[in-house]
């Protein structure tokens, strides 16, 4: 980000930035920028808060009437609801959804593949009902039945048809598994009475209490024992987060 | 809470090892008062429009976001799976604040919202992404944009 603005900088465009980590805005030295404490993904701070976004926007843009830099100036207010700015403060978030399981007389993997199928169903009417009353949703290619079958069916035999996406298969994946989340989150932050979990919550669902996140783990199994390296490097480093692995 | 002494040793390590240039010169541009600026986002978290291609690698590429987009329309296939999503699913504006740039026009604290906003992939190597930086910003002076706000992601 800072070496953008470096480069826009030179060609007579004025630039100033949000950093999100700060060692690195340090090293490049852009025109301008304002650190921010927030978490990776959120770099206006908190989603559903104006104030705090148009805060941190005002303060970012007002580095442009500064007379000279490099500057990088640190963000120094509280923000958010209390516990949000402690890292080591457990969210407390249950899904309120408990999942049917299949019979024990399948192989490990098949009884995976056969308890995300029946997340996914039994998540779809609230996705549906959120995308109803919001008009808007993150999936951006795959259907989530149609990312569960690309999923599960390279999780069993290696590389299939993509029919929703006809560029490299290992963008596939990648764009199948993200799809596939986007769909999970926005079934469970629409059932009704209750709030979205919070980022690491949501991870912690995933990645411990759903089958989708055994499945993604078995998919980036095989794509590490892939000769293929846009798959091996898909399996590396994109499909699960490094912190989960 | 982005710190890297705050972060588990993976992330940490992945983030520490990122490539991050640095540079002789400091170049420095001035420009009019705020209430006169024409801004313009650039965003790293590989967004698009809904139609658009998708990020595929670490190319260096952009894409173009047209000034009247909606929320709807904004979709992100950023390849990383290590930064929070769920923020931009309920809200745009925590990762690319167009409502808020709009509002800041109407109170008159910045002129106008440029015509054409664009987003790269974050995670690229600078290197690559410097040639089409240098094209962007003449796509930026051809839109009299004097102010380019960059968001990361």
């Amino acid at each position: 980000m800072g070496a953008l603005a470096h480069y826009l900088e030179t060609e007579r465009v004025a630039t100033t930035q949000i950093s999100l980590i700060r060692e690195h805005t340090a090293t490049i030295q852009p025109p301008r920028a304002l650190w921010v404490p927030f978490e990776l993904g959120r770099p206006l701070g908190v989603p559903g808060d104006a104030a705090l976004q148009r805060k941190v926007l005002v303060k970012t843009l007002e580095l442009l009437e500064a007379p000279a830099g490099p500057l990088l100036l640190d963000w120094s207010e509280p923000y958010g609801p209390a516990g949000d700015q402690d890292a080591s403060t457990p969210s407390v978030w249950a899904c309120p959804i408990t999942f049917s399981r299949p019979p024990e007389d399948q192989s490990e993997l098949d009884r995976l593949i056969a308890a995300c199928r029946s997340e996914v169903t039994e998540l779809r009417p609230w996705y549906d009902l959120g995308l109803k009353t919001s008009g808007r949703t993150a999936v951006v290619r795959f259907e989530p039945e149609a990312a569960f079958d690309l999923l599960s069916q390279y999780a069993v035999k290696g590389e299939v048809a993509a029919e929703s996406y006809d560029g490299p298969f290992a963008v596939a994946l990648r764009l199948a598994a993200q799809d596939i989340k986007a769909f999970y989150f926005e079934a469970v932050a629409s059932r009704p009475g209750g709030s979205p979990p919070d980022s690491a919550a949501f991870n912690r669902w995933i990645w411990h209490e759903t089958a989708l996140g055994q499945l993604l783990k078995a998919v980036k199994e095989r794509c590490l024992s892939e000769t293929d390296e846009a798959l091996r490097q898909t399996g590396a480093l994109l499909l699960v987060p490094l912190e989960q692995a | 809470m982005a710190r890297l002494d705050q972060m588990a040793e993976s992330m940490r390590a992945h983030l520490a090892h990122l490539p991050c240039p640095t540079f002789a010169d400091h170049p420095w541009v001035e420009g009019p008062p705020l209430s006169q600026r024409r801004v313009a986002l650039i965003s790293t978290a590989g967004l698009h429009r809904r139609g658009d291609r998708p990020f595929e690698g670490l190319s260096g590429d952009y894409r173009v976001i047209p000034g009247d987009i909606e929320a709807g329309d904004l979709v992100m296939t950023h390849l990383s799976t290590n930064f929070d999503r769920t923020g931009f699913q309920q809200d745009w504006n925590v990762m690319f604040p167009l409502d808020r740039l709009r509002e800041l026009v109407r109170e008159g604290f910045i002129g106008s919202v440029a015509a054409y906003h664009y987003s790269f992939m974050g995670a690229t190597d600078p290197a690559a992404m410097e040639s089409s930086a240098r094209n962007l910003a003449g796509l930026l002076h051809g839109d009299r944009v004097d102010a380019a706000l960059l968001v990361p992601v």
